[in-house]
Formats: C-alpha cells, sequence, structure tokens
C-alpha cells in the first residue's frame, strides 16, 4: 500500500485533525475547548496484564491508556498515546503494549514495565487494532480506511507488506495458540448494487504473514470483534444484520436490523449465523465479545442497548446442531441459549474476562466507567468511576443519545447506519418514497456544517428536522427524544469533524497527477477546444470548500425507480472512503460516475476524457 | 379520595396507624362490603359486581348485567370510587398517579360513558359520552385515551383527547374489540374472538375463542400478539419486565419477549379474572376465585410463592379488575407515518411462507377479499404472486381484508383464517402468510419490485369510489 504521509505529515495531519475538533467543540458551545484534563475518558477497550493484577485501559477519549488495579480501580499510570486510540494489545512476551492511534496513523509502542513510549510508528491508513505474532518478530496492524492489515517488523516498525483484508478492518484476535489471526471489518465488502451485503473474516497465518482464508459472512454489514476459544475451536465474532434492501415500513419483527454472532471453528463445523434478539426487545449494536475459559459461557456487550448478552456455549451448539437450515431470522431463538441479560453503563465496549474467568470488565465507553461483573451470579458487582469531566455536557449527551437504540423497541439509533459516526455503506429502501423507489445511498456525517440541506432530494433544510420529526416518523416509528435531546444530538452531529485526508499533503501541495486532476475538474473548455458551459463545469454544482452549491439538480443520473431526477449535491470531503456513489449508490466506483452513468455529458464535461485523464481526475477527488 | 392521596404522599400520623396496623375488618366494612384480609402499601381500585360475565363484551353482551361498583381499598378501608353512580367499573389511573378513568352510569337507565375523577377527590367529570356504551378507557400517551364504543358492528376501538376532541378509530371490522392495556412501545393490546372478525358470520363465530391483538395508536399495524393460537387468552395486562400476562382459559399465562408462544405461570391454584396488577415492590394483584369459592376475590401473589395472600373478598360479589394507584411510566407515543391516501399498499415478502409450512406448491395470484357489515364476502379481484413469493398490491384503507393464494387454475391453496384491516395511507409488508412475529425478514429485494414499484390494485368495483389514484 503506498503511504502518501510522512511520519512529519502524520503528526501535523494529527494536529490538523485536533485543531478540527477543537474548532468543532468551540463552536458548538462557544466556549473554549476542553483541555485535555476537561476531555472524557471514553474508555473503548480493556485488557488484563497477564498476572490479572493490572486492568489497561483504552481511553479513547482522553488519547491515554490508564492503568488500573484490577482489584480497587485505582489508577496507577496514565500514558499518553496517539490521537482517537482505537485497538491495543499486550507483545507475545507481555513486555510492550502496543496502540493503534486511528487519526494519527500511528501505533504507540509502550515499554510495560516503565510505563513510557518507546516508539511510535507509522502504519497505515486509520490503525484500529494491534496484535502481534506469537513469535514476537511481527506485528500486524488492523487499517480501517486502508481496508487492510499492515505487516510490520515488530522490533523496527518497518512496514514489510500489507494483506488485503475486508472493507474497513478494524478488529484483530490472535487464537490461543497463535496458529491463526483473524480480522473484521466494519463495512460491507462491495457486492452488485441492490443485493445483500456480504462481509468477511479474513484468516491470517501469522507465522508466514499470508491469508489462508476468507470465512464469508452473508447478509452481513458491521463485523466487530472476534473471540477464539483457547483451545482453539470456537471463533465467535459479534455483528450487525442490516435489512436495507426491504422497504423500511415498520419496525417490528426485526425490520431494520437484527444483532447476531457469526460462530464457526471445528466445535460447529461451519460458519452460522445466530441471532441475539428477541421478538419484542433487541440488543442492539453487539461489538465485544469474549469467551469463557472452560468455553461454558459466551459474553457479547452491546453498545446500543447498555447491556451483556451471557450466553450458554453448550445450549447454543446444541441448538444449532439441531437447526441445520439458517435460523438468524428467528427472533425466538436466543431463548434457547441466551441465559441473562446484564444492564450495564452507556455505550458499552470492549470487555475482558479474569484469567479465571470468574469476572468480566465491560468498558463503558460513553459513562467513563468500567462495569465489572460476577460471571457465577451474572451481576455488576462494582463499577469503576474514571476520572474525567463530572458534568455531563450537551455534546456528551449528544453522542450517548446517537449511540442509543431509540427506535421502536429498541431496535437500532443513529450508530446503526452511522458507525462509529460514520456511514455504513449501504443503500436504503425508505418507506415514504414508496416501495422500491428512491432507493438512497448512506452518507458520510461529517463536517455537516455548510453542506445543508440534507437527504438526497434535498427535503431537509435542517438537522433538527433531518434528526427530529423525520427519524422519529419513518426510521424510529416511535416516539423520539424530546426537544433538550434532539438539540443535544445536533450539537453532537454538528461537532463532528472531518477525519485527516489520508491522500492529500500535510502542505496542501498535489502530486502531479492530483494537480492536472485539479485542472479537470475547473476548466472551463474541453479538450475538442468547445467551451463547456458553466452549469456542465465540475465546480459549477461542486463548488466552495466543501464541494456543494447546496442546490439540486438533475445530471442524468436518475433511474426509472426516482421519483425525481432531481439530487441535492452531495458534498466531496473525505470522498475516497465513501464508495460506492450517486444518490443511489449505484456507481461502484468514482470511474463509473463517468464510464457507465454519464452517457451524455449531463453530469459534468467528462466523454472527452481518457482513462488516464479520469485516473487523474480519481485522484484529484481524492484530496477533497 | 382526598385522605387516599395525602396517605400516599405523606405517610405521617394517624395515617402512618393506619398504613402500619390497619383496621380491624368490622370497621372495613363500614363503607362497603368487602372486607380487607390484608393491609397494603399502596391504594388499590377495584370493580366490585353482583355477576361478572368476564367474555360478554366480545359477544356485545353486558359484562356486568347486575351492576357494578368501583372501589377503593387503602389502609384496612374499602370505600366506593365515586359517589352517585349506578354503576362505576374500568378504573384506570392515569401516569401521574393522579387521576383516574372510568367507565359509569349515573343513573341505571343511562349508557356506559367515561369519566374522570381526581385521586384525591372530587366531582368526577364526564369525559365523553355517546348515544352506546363506551367502556375500558385506558390512558395512552399525551392526553389521550383509547376506549370501546359500541356500535352496530359490535364494540369498536377508539381514541380521543381527554376533551373528547379528535376521535379515531382504530379498528375496522364487524365484531367487537376491547382494550387491555397500552403497552409502554405504544401500542394499544386489545382482546377479540380469534380468528379476528370472527362474530359476524355463523361460520366464524362457532368456538371463536377470545385472543389478544396489537395495534398502533393510529390503527395500522394490527396483528396478533402471538400466533400460537388456541384456547381463548383474555385481559391482558403489561408488567415492568414488559411481559404480558393474562388469562388463558382459568389460568394464568404470559407472553414474554424471547418465546414466541406463551407461557404457562405456576400461580397456585383458583380461577383467574385476568387484569394483574403489578404492585411497585413486584409482587402482582390478581382477581381469584380459590377452590371452593363462590366469588372472585383479591389476592396478593409474590411470583414464585406457592401460595396467594388474600386481600379482600366478598362474599355476594365478584372483585375484579384490580388497579394499584401509584405513579408509572408513560408509553411511548406513536408518531403516525400514515399517508393522505383512501387506500393501503401491502407488499408480502414471500408468501409461500407460513407457520405451518411453506407451501408445496407456489402460489400463481393472489386474490383479495373484503366482507361487509352483514358479513357478506366480496372479492377484489386478484394479484400475481412472483415466483419468490412475493406480491404488491393496494387495497382500499379501512375496511375488511384477508388473502386467498391460489394456484395457476385458480385453485384455492391457502387463505387466511380471518380478517384484518389497513388503515388508509398505511403501507405494510409481511414476510409471509402468518409467518409469527417471531420471523423477521430475509435481506433481499422481492422480485415483485424489481418488476415494478406499482402496486396491483385490488380495491374492487364495489368499493372503487373510495379508492384515490395515485400512489406515492
Amino acid at each position: 500500500m503506498k503511504r502518501l504521509l510522512t511520519s512529519g505529515a502524520i503528526c501535523a495531519a494529527g494536529l490538523c485533525v485536533g485543531l478540527l475538533w477543537q474548532r468543532g467543540m468551540t463552536e458548538a458551545y462557544a466556549q473554549p475547548a476542553p483541555t485535555p484534563e476537561e476531555r472524557y475518558a471514553s474508555p473503548l477497550e480493556l485488557l488484563l496484564s497477564p498476572d490479572g493484577r493490572l486492568l489497561y485501559v483504552l481511553c479513547q477519549g482522553a488519547d491515554e491508556v490508564r492503568v488500573l488495579n484490577a482489584a480497587t480501580g485505582v489508577v496507577l499510570r496514565t500514558i499518553p498515546v496517539g490521537h482517537v486510540p482505537r485497538g491495543f494489545s499486550f507483545s507475545a512476551d507481555g513486555r510492550r503494549l502496543f496502540v493503534a492511534n486511528s487519526w494519527d496513523d500511528t501505533v504507540t509502542v509502550i515499554d510495560t514495565e516503565s510505563g513510557r513510549v518507546k516508539a511510535t510508528w507509522g502504519a497505515g491508513f486509520e490503525p484500529s487494532s494491534v496484535v502481534e505474532d506469537r513469535a514476537g518478530k511481527t506485528l500486524y496492524v488492523a487499517d480501517r480506511i486502508g481496508n487492510d492489515i499492515a505487516v510490520l517488523d515488530a522490533a523496527t516498525g518497518e512496514e514489510k507488506l500489507t494483506l488485503e483484508a475486508g472493507r474497513g478492518a478494524s478488529y484483530l484476535t490472535l487464537s490461543g495458540d497463535g496458529s491463526r489471526l483473524y480480522a473484521t471489518h466494519v463495512y460491507p465488502n462491495p457486492t452488485p448494487h441492490r443485493t445483500p451485503p456480504k462481509s468477511e473474516i479474513t484468516v491470517i497465518d501469522p507465522t508466514q504473514a499470508r491469508v489462508v482464508d476468507r470465512l464469508t459472512l452473508p447478509d452481513v454489514a458491521g463485523v466487530f470483534h472476534v473471540a477464539i476459544s483457547r483451545d482453539g475451536r470456537l471463533g465467535v465474532a459479534a455483528e450487525l444484520h442490516p435489512k436495507n434492501l426491504v422497504p423500511l415500513a415498520h419496525v417490528e419483527h426485526g425490520w431494520a436490523f437484527v444483532d447476531t454472532l457469526t460462530v464457526f471453528g471445528a466445535d460447529v463445523g461451519r460458519s452460522v449465523e445466530v441471532p441475539l434478539d428477541e421478538l419484542d426487545r433487541y440488543y442492539a449494536l453487539p461489538f465485544g465479545v469474549a469467551i469463557s475459559p472452560d468455553k461454558s459461557r459466551i459474553y457479547v456487550t452491546h453498545g446500543g442497548s447498555d447491556c451483556v448478552t451471557v450466553i450458554d456455549t453448550k445450549k447454543m451448539l446444541s441448538y444449532i446442531r439441531a437447526h441445520p437450515e439458517t435460523f438468524a431470522e428467528d427472533l425466538s431463538a436466543s431463548a434457547h441459549y441466551v441465559v441473562a441479560r446484564v444492564a450495564v453503563g452507556k455505550n458499552p465496549r470492549g470487555l475482558v474476562l479474569s484469567r479465571d474467568g470468574g469476572r468480566l470488565y465491560v468498558a463503558n465507553r460513553l459513562d467513563d466507567s468500567i462495569s465489572v461483573l460476577s460471571t457465577r451470579e451474572n451481576r455488576v458487582i462494582q463499577t469503576i468511576r474514571l476520572a474525567g469531566p463530572e458534568k455531563v455536557s450537551a455534546l456528551r449527551r449528544g453522542e450517548q443519545t446517537f449511540y442509543h437504540a431509540y427506535a421502536f423497541q429498541g431496535q437500532f439509533g443513529c450508530s446503526n447506519c452511522h458507525i462509529d459516526s460514520t456511514f455504513d455503506g449501504l443503500q436504503w429502501d425508505l418507506e415514504p418514497d414508496g416501495f422500491g423507489k428512491d432507493i438512497v445511498d448512506n452518507r458520510l456525517i461529517e463536517d455537516l456544517r455548510g453542506t445543508e440541506p440534507f437527504k438526497w432530494n434535498g427535503g431537509n433544510p435542517t438537522l433538527v428536522k433531518e434528526c427530529g420529526i423525520r427519524t422519529e416518523t419513518y426510521f424510529w416509528r416511535s416516539q423520539n427524544f424530546d426537544d433538550l435531546r434532539l438539540t443535544d444530538l445536533v450539537v453532537y452531529v454538528r461537532s463532528l469533524p472531518s477525519r485527516p485526508n489520508r491522500f492529500r499533503a500535510a502542505n496542501g501541495e498535489l502530486t502531479p497527477a492530483q494537480e492536472r486532476g485539479r485542472v479537470i475538474f475547473n476548466r472551463v473548455v474541453d479538450k475538442l477546444g468547445q467551451p463547456i458551459p458553466r452549469s456542465n463545469q465540475c465546480g459549477s454544482c461542486h463548488s466552495g470548500p466543501k464541494g456543494t452549491s447546496q442546490k439540486s439538480f438533475d445530471v442524468g443520473t436518475g433511474k426509472a425507480v426516482d421519483n425525481s431526477s432531481l439530487f441535492d449535491t452531495p458534498q466531496l470531503m473525505s470522498l475516497a472512503l465513501t464508495a460506492p456513489y450517486l444518490h443511489d449508490g449505484s456507481a461502484k466506483s468514482l470511474e463509473e460516475i463517468w464510464t457507465v452513468y454519464n452517457p451524455h455529458d449531463r453530469h459534468g464535461r467528462t466523454n472527452d476524457l481518457t482513462k488516464d485523464e479520469l485516473n487523474d481526475l480519481v485522484e484529484y477527488l481524492r484530496t477533497r | 379520595m382526598r385522605r387516599l392521596a395525602a396517605v400516599a404522599s405523606a405517610v405521617c400520623g394517624i395515617w402512618l396507624a393506619a398504613l402500619v396496623y390497619g383496621l380491624p375488618p368490622q370497621q372495613a366494612r363500614r363503607d362497603g362490603r368487602a372486607v380487607q384480609k390484608q393491609i397494603e402499601t399502596v391504594p388499590v381500585i377495584f370493580t366490585a359486581a353482583p355477576v361478572y360475565a368476564s367474555l360478554a363484551a366480545l359477544h356485545g353482551e353486558e359484562r356486568f348485567p347486575q351492576g357494578a361498583q368501583l372501589m377503593v381499598l387503602w389502609g384496612g378501608r374499602t370505600e366506593p370510587l365515586v359517589a352517585g353512580f349506578a354503576a362505576s367499573t374500568d378504573a384506570n389511573v392515569s401516569f401521574d398517579g393522579k387521576t383516574v378513568l372510568f367507565s359509569g352510569k349515573q343513573n341505571a337507565g343511562d349508557k356506559w360513558g367515561i369519566w374522570d375523577v381526581a385521586v384525591e377527590g372530587g366531582t368526577p367529570k364526564l369525559v365523553l359520552a355517546g348515544a352506546m356504551d363506551l367502556i375500558r378507557p385506558l390512558w395512552m400517551a399525551e392526553g389521550r385515551f383509547v376506549y370501546a364504543r359500541r356500535a352496530a358492528g359490535g364494540f369498536a376501538l377508539e381514541t380521543a383527547g381527554l376533551d373528547g376532541a379528535g376521535p379515531l378509530k382504530l379498528s375496522y371490522l364487524p365484531g367487537n374489540f376491547v382494550p387491555d392495556d397500552v403497552l409502554r412501545d405504544g401500542r394499544v393490546l386489545f382482546e377479540s374472538r380469534f380468528p379476528l372478525g370472527a362474530g359476524v358470520t355463523a361460520s366464524l363465530s362457532a368456538g371463536a375463542p377470545a385472543e389478544m391483538f396489537l395495534v398502533y395508536a393510529d390503527g395500522s399495524g394490527v396483528e396478533s400478539v402471538r400466533c400460537d393460537h388456541g384456547a381463548g387468552r383474555e385481559h391482558g395486562r403489561q408488567l415492568l419486565s414488559g411481559d404480558i400476562v393474562f388469562t388463558h382459559g382459568k389460568k394464568l399465562a404470559r407472553f414474554t419477549s424471547a418465546l414466541a408462544e406463551e407461557a404457562a405461570v405456576a400461580a397456585p391454584a383458583g380461577e383467574y379474572a385476568g387484569d394483574v396488577a403489578e404492585m411497585p415492590d413486584g409482587r402482582w394483584l390478581v382477581s381469584v376465585r380459590r377452590p371452593g369459592e363462590k366469588n372472585y376475590g383479591l389476592a396478593v401473589w409474590k411470583p414464585g410463592a406457592a401460595g396467594l395472600t388474600a386481600l379482600a373478598e366478598d362474599a355476594d360479589r365478584d372483585l375484579v379488575e384490580p388497579v394499584v394507584v401509584a405513579p408509572r411510566a408513560v408509553p411511548n407515543r406513536h408518531p403516525s407515518g400514515l399517508h393522505d391516501w383512501a387506500f393501503g399498499n401491502l407488499l408480502a415478502l414471500d408468501a409461500r411462507q407460513s407457520r405451518s409450512g411453506a407451501l408445496a406448491t407456489a402460489p400463481a395470484a393472489v386474490r383479495a377479499e373484503t366482507m361487509d357489515g352483514t358479513g357478506r364476502v366480496v372479492s377484489l379481484g386478484t394479484a400475481p404472486v412472483e415466483k419468490d413469493g412475493s406480491f404488491f398490491v393496494q387495497a382500499t384503507g379501512d375496511q375488511a381484508l384477508r388473502f386467498i393464494l391460489l394456484d395457476a387454475e385458480g385453485r384455492t391453496l391457502r387463505q387466511e383464517q380471518g380478517w384484518f384491516w389497513v388503515r388508509r395511507g398505511e403501507q405494510r409488508i409481511c414476510v409471509g402468510c402468518h409467518t409469527g412475529p417471531e420471523r423477521a425478514p430475509d435481506n433481499r429485494v422481492p422480485e415483485v419490485l424489481l418488476r415494478t414499484t406499482t402496486p396491483v390494485a385490488l380495491t374492487g368495483r364495489a368499493l372503487a369510489g373510495s379508492a384515490a389514484a395515485g400512489g406515492h
């Protein structure tokens, strides 16, 4: 994979993001941005030291790792790391801690004895998880934007190669014997338009740095953590199973999402999708998963439902064997293997079991706490509060709202379709436009200020309408939040900054190809010397700093099932991340916008351009 | 009643004494004939009636043919809830615990009307009255309530504001529909006879048991709570856990979120009248006729316990429909997404699928039928069924509807047992024919929508006048 940024550029980009973040905070509140001391800890992932005495907490909001006494919850050490850390793990010998910093594109290497940062290595685009092989020679880093696994020398951090993974590669798990590394991804792999999404678990032989298998997860979009039993015979992945192809006419009976696990390995003999929900109650956003040492229990956190599901493994396997056909859509199945639902804090994410399996630690990201569960009693026996702001700000409340499943019967929330406040790579059939009509691609929601109106038809002038009455009536199908909470939510959404653009140099200089693309983007005369009408110049509609005139146009991309051919001009920021393209997601790539869906040059004059010139245009657009 | 609230809000002084020590049974008899057996920490309202015909309303008949009286049980004392009423029943306490809705007749010859009275006391206020009976009022979100209005075709479900404004009919079939509870998700739990629409024609009525159904607050989305239909299920109420407890025959049973079938409740022996009220401490307040007893009395049961604790009995009257006077959670408001159309659109993803087994023969067409108030069945036309079992039709809203699957020769492959309705402007999808609420849809585009996004109009010639053109 090409590395476009030097380490200096990485730092600059991180600083840029930090400033953007601060700007969002500042403008949202009209008050000074919080100092690091005022930032919420936002614990995302947990690790226990090999001896079980220390609890390592990855605090995403505070950009640090906190080391706690696992028994008392007392903080023993705080270690600053990179920006927006997303994953961490110990080295094979336990002497180093690796932290994947998603917005810095770095891995922080920490000496566990001294607690000092020993090195910071570049590690691809948006590192999200990091694991060292058992031999201690190779480091694997899942890169969400890179869609790959970077393979680094564990001693020097030098990148040796990259392995192609699923789209939005994010989470890595090493098997107990170190013979296999499992990688998941949060965005679905490309499939033909209007066909079910697919995902995969990429299986890597870490001793050879080679992909040895790709377990297909049909119908799944959004896969999070994987757990492997100690004996290596049972694997479990937490995931979302969306219903984006069915008109979203109502919500009950799993009409928008079901929450599932994929169970695989020798104990199962195949990959099986196992539902977690019930008929009248849903357990949204399954994220973290752990298997008890004796394999008798599986624990799953639900980020949207603020609880942990406890599964009896033996019962689950029995049910699987008794049901050779798929039962992923059977909402009554979970009654046969779920033995408890334990309420924890807000937005529970990572979890870790004590070595004897007697305690389960759960990171509650949005209330800065760790729930400690007795696995014998299936109840919370201790709650560890992490230091941070006492007051819950409007921004924080908005984030809590964003991640809570507000839909009918708690089936889903904003973050189901905007994974980690981004997008989901899916196209949805919303009900009010008619069944099978006005299929809409889901859009990224970063840096939305100045991109109004919203919706592809431009029908919602403000976020208040977008997130308020529209969401209540046609998404939740249930009472929405009150006005104050809606205001908090809008504050949060408006505060979301654009992530660093990995395709643009920190100093703003363009590569030759990007510069050629910029010239094409801004041209007023075509290659035949004919003037391009102002209305058909790229920069006419895609104008301004965000690449949108905020107006609707008919550029000939309407389909027979669209009620109108007029579409809101989408902003161009972070365009490289958000395939597929066009209002209905019918263009698999940027190239297809012009090579397939622009036969009459109504979407800009492009049919005079060569393949190379279109490539240049793509290169430029990726810098936006 | 004023005393009631005073004690509920500030347990002190003489009321504390009453709370702790109670009053002797003979004193409890002073204001009413019901005998207090056990002192409870919250006030309870119930109906006392010489005769209680629990299923009568589902036959359009009177549940309390010899009258009924709402009583309050509190601190060792029972007393009438309201004075000056020839009959009163169906108490339902507001979410803030301050106001009681009830059905009442000031004079014996009156129709049942809907009244409210403050828990603190005062003069009852007529909320809604009509030329026919209005019964079973239940609070909903935003100051509305649902009730059953007797009409020519039977008791129909309606909602209205507390000022009587904005009445909205929820049920659109002949027959009797009686609300049981408003679930916290905002839907109305109601009972009717199974199959839905039974009661109009003799063939459907024969042996049709009571069953519980759900409908949104705008009348859309009507469906069975569960599809393991069997013997009668009635008088359900939702508990704090979300479970719905009801009587199955004369035993208690429940629907719980995880199960597609009802689950038995291992309650002590007795005949239960349903309408279980949950106490703030989680115990259940039940109306039960224990073995050897003539009438229903009130008892408290801690789920899992071996025995009941008698709360109140009356040698001459049944004590039924208990409610606890305490604040409770406000159910969700349902944001209606109904369109301004005269018709509804219905999409089936795979009509071959059914809880009772998939069809062996692929259906070629689907016929829609409606039923008028006399039970006369009218065909609305047929529409093709795609190879994947999907079909997409448009039907006139707010009328009886059922589907019959046909083979290529027009022979019936399967037909719905009962009827349902689609609201005007409703768009609704089913997975298959009677797949049950446990079945979530597969994530795929049904073939019919790949062929056309225009539904086949099955509005019937006779009813075509009410079907507007257009669609989306």
